[in-house]
């Protein structure tokens, strides 16, 4: 449990910047090397390079090891863990609809016997 | 054809268009044709919206090819010659605008200059993007956009 908190603290605080998001909406759309991810930016090569450092610590990325052409790609399963974390608040809403459905419901028979 | 020149904070890049100056111009500064050629390889320019004026408003969108990841950036004209000189500032923004801060990786406000001079019918450009340091990949994406603009040009001069 512990683990998975801390799995929990790497991966949001890698998506908690605006670049790195971006970066990781890019290679949803498949591999790219550092420098491609970077064209767009207008950024520095250390400054992407940064990022990318993040995102594979917390293993949002994976970046190859041929030496040359080290194309980056997604692993989504960290987000997969932000997904889980985030439905067990799912019923609250559920909970607050249905709650919701009674009132709404409640006020048209009000209106009903008004009438 | 293009020289991508060596200074500390800045991309400059050099180049000349088989294109008179008025079209290299028009492809600067009216937002239809600059959709057709800003941004790197395979990127697209879903929204483009410039108020053509010193201190008038630009508000650009780059997308990536399949449109997952949207960057939006803002500025203001600040230098407005035509056709021999183009300036404007550029930010990082949200869709509305809104300028973010990118957290030091990049300055929060950079400056684009564009000057052209025609010579025999063709068109030599030099653009240099203040505040992005000279070796970062954004030149290369600079290059690519020029790329396509000359493919651009040459499609709508046969057009004619």
């Amino acid at each position: 449990m512990e683990r998975d908190d801390k799995r929990l603290d790497l991966t949001f605080a890698a998506l908690a910047n605006s670049t790195r998001r971006k970066i990781l909406a890019r290679l949803a759309e498949g591999e790219a090397t550092v420098n491609e991810l970077a064209e767009p930016f207008k950024m520095s090569l250390p400054a992407i390079s940064k990022h990318i450092k993040v995102l594979e610590r917390a293993g949002l990325i994976i970046q190859g090891q041929k030496a040359q052409y080290r194309p980056c790609t997604i692993d989504v399963a960290p987000l997969k863990e932000v997904s889980d974390w985030t439905q067990q608040y799912r019923h609250i809403w559920e909970e607050r609809f249905d709650k919701m459905d009674n009132y709404l419901n409640q006020l048209q028979n009000e209106e009903q016997d008004n009438e | 054809m293009s020289d991508a020149r060596v200074s500390e904070n800045a991309i400059v890049i050099e180049r000349t268009f088989d294109a008179p100056v008025n079209l290299v111009w028009q492809l600067w500064t009216d937002p239809e044709h600059f959709k057709q050629w800003y941004g790197p390889t395979g990127f697209t320019i879903p929204v483009a919206e410039m108020d053509l004026q010193v201190g008038g408003k630009r508000l650009i969108c780059m997308a990536s090819p399949d449109g997952k990841m949207k960057m939006w950036t803002t500025g203001e004209f600040t230098e407005i010659n035509p056709t021999s000189r183009l300036a404007y500032t550029e930010s990082m923004s949200d869709e509305n605008g809104n300028i973010m801060d990118m957290g030091g990786d990049y300055p929060t406000t950079t400056t684009v200059i564009v000057e052209l001079t025609e010579e025999d019918g063709r068109t030599k450009m030099t653009m240099t993007h203040e505040g992005v340091p000279a070796d970062s990949p954004g030149a290369s994406g600079w290059n690519q956009a020029f790329e396509k603009l000359a493919e651009y040009a040459g499609t709508l001069q046969n057009n004619e």
